[in-house]
This record gives structure tokens, sequence and C-alpha cells, in this order.
């Protein structure tokens, strides 16, 4: 297999001098895709109340879909007489479909794992059991067909201190990553990324991601944080793990979306994101600033006629005040549409002043100042610290 | 802002242009025509981003008071007028009392007070009350305060006070039009009430008649309590006020109604000389996951009067909502897909299905304006005639057709 035709081509066009920050380019089967890159996530194949013509139009490069909820609805029979996502929702840029394993764990009270695959009650009329094996999950994937798609991972919740369950997650995960590829036929034009498993248990990660990397594919995800472990834990599993994976290949942080968590986890020479957060939390009222978020609800903004963000070029700042979307936050369903804009945006700009300032070398500025922006007493918490220390960013004191 | 009409007829379909829009001479817009219903000033489901993917042409938005009643806190200190404030200057606002879209409660009178039903709750609004709000709010057109509370079984009493209501809104709402100079430039519209009987609504206009040089048209109100069921309300009922009203109002000025009246009243409408109309129809339909596909010209296919893509039929279809036509929705997603978002509840199906409708009700618009010119709404109003009882019998019959089930998750 020449170059060329692989589903995934990742250069590294720039190096951060001090941290392990890094730009990239990514060429994808529906284009390239510029990292670090946040993927916003369109569930259910939509994004929030937003058109595919004004995401492309964002300059939105790649979106995630839920391969457990478009499983169930439309199914695999309509997503493959449609000819896949792309075409069935009209999104010609690049997709990610993450394994069903994690919303399986996450909303379904009664999933049982075991070596097969995941076993659960589902919620249809039928409430028949239903197994969701690693062949079963890349069938699906392959139906839907998203550019890149993950396998299915035995998910053990982040604060479990159950060492020896954890042990055998990390064992599975490889077994499972083995039948996936096994069962994986769209290689030409779909990555499979493994994910890295063994939660807060540093030896573990170390033999995840040893036998993973042993494996051919195009890049790697990082599992089992964002759930509820403390920020202390979770910057070094994130550290340790990009530290592990091959330099040459991009690495996906699953879950995470917050500001100063992408700033630091880039810092920490992560490529790619996901998380619902800045959809989610624009359906509850709030736009995000660099400096933190405006809940619109407030009636601090009754009179305010600022833009939610006066540096940003989105059509809801160029064409709305704080004070008109407080009028309407919650009442109309077109207020969320406008906030999501906002929020998907903010975070586009957010990535590309990152992969800029890492091009023109000024990164550890840009981090040190984007931190007093959030802590202007100079108030940082210890993990954020520590954790720029350890990539030699030293914050403004 | 100033309305001219092509030829001064009684009771016949009219050409006519609204000019001087925001001062600008060159600016206008054709009669009959319709204007883009709003919630909290957006079209419903479509932020006006998205409205102008749909149709670039200028616009008037119909701004119902009961949306953005509360806007009028940040509009006493916002330097400019309504339009600018929800986000879209160019456009023509137009603000009025009640939302065309949402039943009304009836009832909750006061004398000298006329009660509106909020999100929040019900709010009184009197003539100066009013006023302040339109006064701050600055429109380029809006319906005086009236009481528009009647229906065809609305007793005498009842109709009795709500012309004596309106009338003294009439006078009080003009005193102070009169003296403000941020509404110096603006269209004022005079709803004419007294619901089905004839005497009252002679009382309400001989009353209002007298300020003529002062109002730029006349609304038909009073003859619905708004939302859905108006879609049903028979011609036959409504003709004779209709005509006694058009009859005794200066041919020069603007004729307007309001209400989501289907396409065949308004071809019936148009026809007895009515100029304007609102698009609160396209939110009726696309609440139920209707999408409009009567044809329109002659050359179309014959299609169905509306399709509910909640329907399980659609689940596999690929076609566009309606082949051939040209909007954002129809030229890029399919009905199975509309149908996917409905059936997970995503907000981007109504979306979608309202870009359809918006669109499919303007082209409609469009063609009753060059059925009006070249003198053919005759041979409009029999294909409507066709398609809409069809579609009437249709719907009387028990629903065989299963729909999408919201319960699976």
């Amino acid at each position: 297999m020449t170059a060329s035709i692989k589903p995934l081509n990742f250069t590294i066009c720039a190096e951060c001098k001090t941290s392990k920050a890094r730009v990239g380019k990514m060429e994808l089967p529906h284009g390239v895709v510029d990292t670090p890159v946040f993927m916003p996530v369109g569930t259910q194949g939509t994004l929030k109340g937003i058109l595919p013509e004004q995401l492309e139009k964002l300059d939105l490069q790649i979106m995630l879909a839920n391969t457990y909820h478009l499983g169930s609805k439309p199914g695999v029979d309509v997503l493959k007489k449609a000819g896949g996502l792309h075409k069935f929702m009209n999104w010609n840029k690049n997709l990610l479909t993450d394994s069903g394993g994690f919303q399986m764990v996450s909303l379904l009270k009664l999933a049982e794992i075991t070596e097969a695959g995941v076993k659960f009650e589902s919620l249809n009329e039928q409430k028949s059991e239903v197994m969701l094996t690693p062949e079963h999950s890349i069938e699906i994937q392959n139906a839907i067909g998203a550019d890149i798609i993950m396998q299915l991972d035995d998910v053990v919740k982040t604060t479990n201190p159950d060492k020896e369950r954890i042990e055998v997650s990390v064992h599975r995960t490889t077994r499972w990553l083995d039948r996936c590829l096994k069962a994986h036929n769209r290689q030409h034009d779909q990555s499979l990324f493994p994910i890295v498993q063994g939660t807060l248990y540093e030896d573990l990660r170390e033999v995840s991601a040893k036998d993973l990397i042993q494996r051919e594919v195009n890049g790697y995800a990082i599992g089992g944080l964002s759930g509820g472990e403390s920020k202390d834990d979770f910057w070094k599993m994130v550290f340790l793990s990009a530290k592990l994976l091959p330099k040459n290949k991009p690495r996906y942080l699953m879950g995470v979306g917050f500001a100063i968590d992408l700033v630091v986890c880039c810092a920490l020479g992560v490529d790619m994101f996901d998380c619902v957060f800045p959809t989610r939390t624009a359906r509850f009222g709030c736009g995000l600033i660099r400096s933190g978020q405006l809940n619109l609800r407030s009636s601090k903004y009754k009179k305010d006629f600022k833009p939610i963000d006066e540096d940003c070029d989105c059509s809801t700042c160029q064409n709305y005040t704080r004070a008109y979307l407080h009028c309407i936050v919650t009442n109309i369903p077109v207020a969320c549409h406008l906030l999501t804009i906002h929020n998907v945006s903010f975070q586009l700009r957010l990535m590309k002043d990152i992969r800029n300032s890492v091009s023109e070398n000024t990164f550890p500025e840009f981090v040190a100042d984007f931190m007093l922006k959030n802590y202007p007493k100079k108030d940082y918490p210890n993990w954020i610290k520590e954790s720029l220390a350890k990539v030699n960013i030293s914050l403004h004191q | 802002m100033k309305f001219l009409v092509e030829k001064l007829s009684k009771c016949a379909p009219r050409l006519g242009i609204l000019k001087e829009l925001h001062g600008q001479p060159n600016t206008t817009l054709q009669t009959p025509l319709v204007m883009l219903h709003t919630q909290g000033g957006q079209v419903p489901h479509i932020t006006h981003e998205v409205m102008k993917l749909v149709s670039k042409n200028l616009h008037i938005l119909q701004i119902p008071l009961v949306s953005v009643y509360n806007f009028k806190e940040a509009m006493d200190y916002f330097d400019g007028a309504i339009s600018e404030f929800i986000g879209d200057g160019e456009s023509i606002c137009c603000l009025t009392l009640q939302d065309p879209s949402n039943l009304t409660q009836q009832g909750f009178h006061s004398k000298g007070k006329v009660p509106i039903w909020t999100k929040n709750g019900k709010v009184y609004y009197d003539s100066r009350t009013y006023m302040d709000t339109v006064q701050s709010f600055k429109p380029d057109m809006y319906h005086l305060l009236s009481d528009g509370d009647t229906n065809l079984s609305s007793p005498q009493k009842r109709l009795t006070k709500a012309v004596d209501n309106t009338i003294s809104f009439h006078k009080e709402c003009l005193e102070i039009h009169r003296n403000s100079k941020n509404l110096k430039n603006c269209l004022v519209i005079a709803p004419v009430a007294g619901g089905y009987s004839i005497p009252h609504r002679k009382n309400c206009l001989d009353n209002i008649l007298l300020d003529d040089q002062e109002v730029g048209g006349y609304l038909i109100d009073g003859l619905h309590n708004n939302g859905p069921e108006v879609e049903f309300i028979p011609f036959v009922e409504i003709q004779p006020i209709v005509e006694f009203i058009i009859k005794n109002v200066p041919p020069s000025k603007l004729r307007a109604i309001q209400g989501c009246w289907n396409p065949l009243i308004i071809i019936k409408l148009v026809k007895l000389g009515v100029d304007v109309f609102d698009t609160s129809y396209c939110r009726v339909l696309t609440e139920r996951s209707a999408a409009m596909t009567f044809p329109i010209d002659i050359t179309e296919d014959i299609t169905p009067y509306e399709i509910n893509l909640r329907q399980l039929r659609y689940i596999d279809d690929f076609q566009p909502i309606l082949n051939g036509c040209q909007c954002p929705a129809c030229l890029k997603y399919s009905r199975g897909y509309i149908h996917h978002l409905l059936s997970v509840q995503e907000l981007l199906g109504p979306i979608l299905i309202m870009i359809h409708n918006i669109h499919h009700f303007l082209r409609f618009f469009e063609k009753i304006r060059d059925c009006v010119a070249k003198d053919t709404l005759d041979e409009l109003e029999s294909r409507m005639e066709i398609h809409f009882q069809r579609y009437q019998q249709e719907i009387l019959l028990p629903q065989k057709e299963p729909v999408v089930n919201d319960n699976i998750y």
C-alpha cells in the first residue's frame, strides 16, 4: 500500500520548541484537517440546529457522530441505502464515529461486559437482550462510513479503583482491537483507531499503549479519562499516554473540550479532541468567551448591547447583542441555534490561535496570556502549573 | 412609507406597491404580499442568517407584541429600531398585537385594556402602555391597539364591547402617534373590529374613518382567535364581512388580514382586494411535521397538497420533499433524512421543513401577483380548489398511515 492511497496521511508542519505541542495536517478522504483540532459532536447525524452549509462556512473540517444512536435510528439498513452518513446528512467534510461502547456503559444501567462484547437490554418495545460485539460495532461503523472509526473498547469507570478489573479491560481492549481490525472491511477509506486504556494506573497505561502500537493503524485515541477523575490525575495520564504513542501519528484525546483543558493538552502533545460541552452549554443559554462563559439568562445582560465576544467574527456576534440574546434565550429554539453557531465558532478559533502560535513559535506566550485571562489574580490551580511546568511553560507571575 | 395601488377598485384583485421603505425612494415591495411571521423577532425555527439562504429579497417581518413584549426594557435604552435589535436591520418591521399562529385565549377583558398571553402569563395593555412600546420599538409600520377578541359565535354584548374598545383605542393611540417624533414616518394600520355583525362593523368604520388621513391601511380584525383552526374557516362565513369592509374603506389604502388562512382562501381574499397576509400558516404546517407540496404552476406535476414527514413510508425515501423545488432544503436533503431528524426529535427537522414551507409560500405569492397581472387568478383558484378539496377529504378519513413513534428511546 503506497502512502497516497492510505485513508489518513499525517504530516507534522511545526513543533513548539518549548513544549510538546505540534501543528499537523491530516489528509482524510473528505479533505484536510488541521491539527490540533476540536471536533464538535453531531450525535444523531446533525449538529444541534445548524445546517451543514453553515458549518462549512465556519470552516469546520471534521465532526463526530455516535454509532450507538445511529445504529438504533435510522439503523444500518437505511444508512446503507442512503450511501452512508455523509450523503444522508449532506456533509461533505470528514466524520469520525465512536464505537458505541461508551454510550452502552454510560446510558444503560443494565450493560454487562463479557469477553464476547457488551450485553445490554434494548430500550425498544421488545426489551430484548442485545449484544454489541467488536465485529458488530465495526459493521455499523462501516455502514456509517466515517473517515475515522473507533475500536470497541472495554470501558471501566475512570473512578473505579479495582486494578484487577482495569487490567482485564486493558488486555481485553487489545483483543477486541484485533477482532475489530479483522472485521473492518473498508481499510481503504476508513482509519480505525485503537484506544489506550488503563484509567489512572501508569503501569497499565504503559502496557496498553505498548500493545496497541504494535498494530498497524493510522492514529490512536486516549480513552478512559474525562470521567470524573481529579485534574491532577488527568493531566499526568494524558502526558504519559501521549509520550508512549508514536510521534508520527495523530493522538486523539476523547471527551475533552473545555478551553483550559484544550490549551493544556495541546501543550502535552495531543492532536484531536471532541466534546459535547460547547453545543450542550449553548442549549442551556451559555455563550463561550476566552475567559470563561456568559450565562445569557442572567438579568445583568438586559441592557448589554455588546456582542457575546467583541473579537469573534461569527454571524451571531456580528448581528446580535447580549441584550437581545438575553430576551430570547430558552424562549425560542432559534436562540439555541444562534448560541451554538457562536460556541462552535469559538472552539474553532481557539484551535486556530493555538495552531498559529505554535507555527509562529509563540505558543508558550500564548498559553501564559490565555491562563492570565482566565486567572487574572494569578491564582492558577496547581494542576495547570504542574502540567505546564512539565512541558517547560511558565505562567505570568 | 407609502402605498400606491394600480387601480382604485373595490372587491377586485389589485396590484400595488409599498414604497419609500426606510425612507429610501427606490426600495419597494409589491402587493399582494405576505409578511414573514416571527416569534421573538425570528421566523420560527429559522435564524435571519438561514432565512437569507431561503430568500434574498426584502421582506416585512410581522412582529407580534405577544412574543416580544419583554424586549421593552432593553429597547428603552437601545439606540436603534426593533429591526436592528432583532439582528436584521435591513428588514421592514410591522408590529402587531397577537400571534396569528397561536390560539389566543378568550375573555379576561378589562375596561380600556386588552390582555395578551405571554410565556409568563397575562399582560394587560392600554393605549398608553401600548404606544409607549410602539415608540420605543420604532417599527416601520404597526397596528393600532384593538379588541379583536370576537369570532362567529360572539354574543352581541361582546361585539359591542369589542367595537367600543377598538374605537377608543383608535382615538387614544392616534392622539399619541400625532405627538410622537419617533413615529413620524411610521405607517399606521387601523384594525376594524366587530366580529360577524355588519351593524357593528359599520359602527366601527363610521368612527375610525373620520381619521382616515392619518391612517395608511386597515386591518380586517376580529374574525377569529388565531391559531391552527383558522385554516378551516369556510370562506362563505367571512365573505360578507370582508366585502363590507373593503367596500367601505377608501380604495387607496392598504387592506390587511391576519391568520393562518389556507392557500385557497388566500386566493379568494386577494380576489376581494386584500393586499397583506402573513406566513403563520407555514408554522402551523411545520409544527405538524407537514411540508407543502401543492403544485403552483400549471406545468408542475400533480402532487399531494401536503406530505407528513413523520409517516413511516418516508424512512428510506431519498427524494427531496418536492421534486424540482429550488429551496435549500430540497436541493440537498431527503425526505428520509428529515424523517430521521423528526423521529429523534432533532432541531434540524423542523428547520428544514420550515425552510421549504416558507420558500413554497413565497413562491405561491409570486404566482398570485403574476396571475393578478395577467388576469388569470380564476384559473389558479379552480386548480387550488381541487387540491384543497382532495386534501380536506383525506384528512376526514381515519388515519391509516403509521407514523413514527416518539417513545422508542
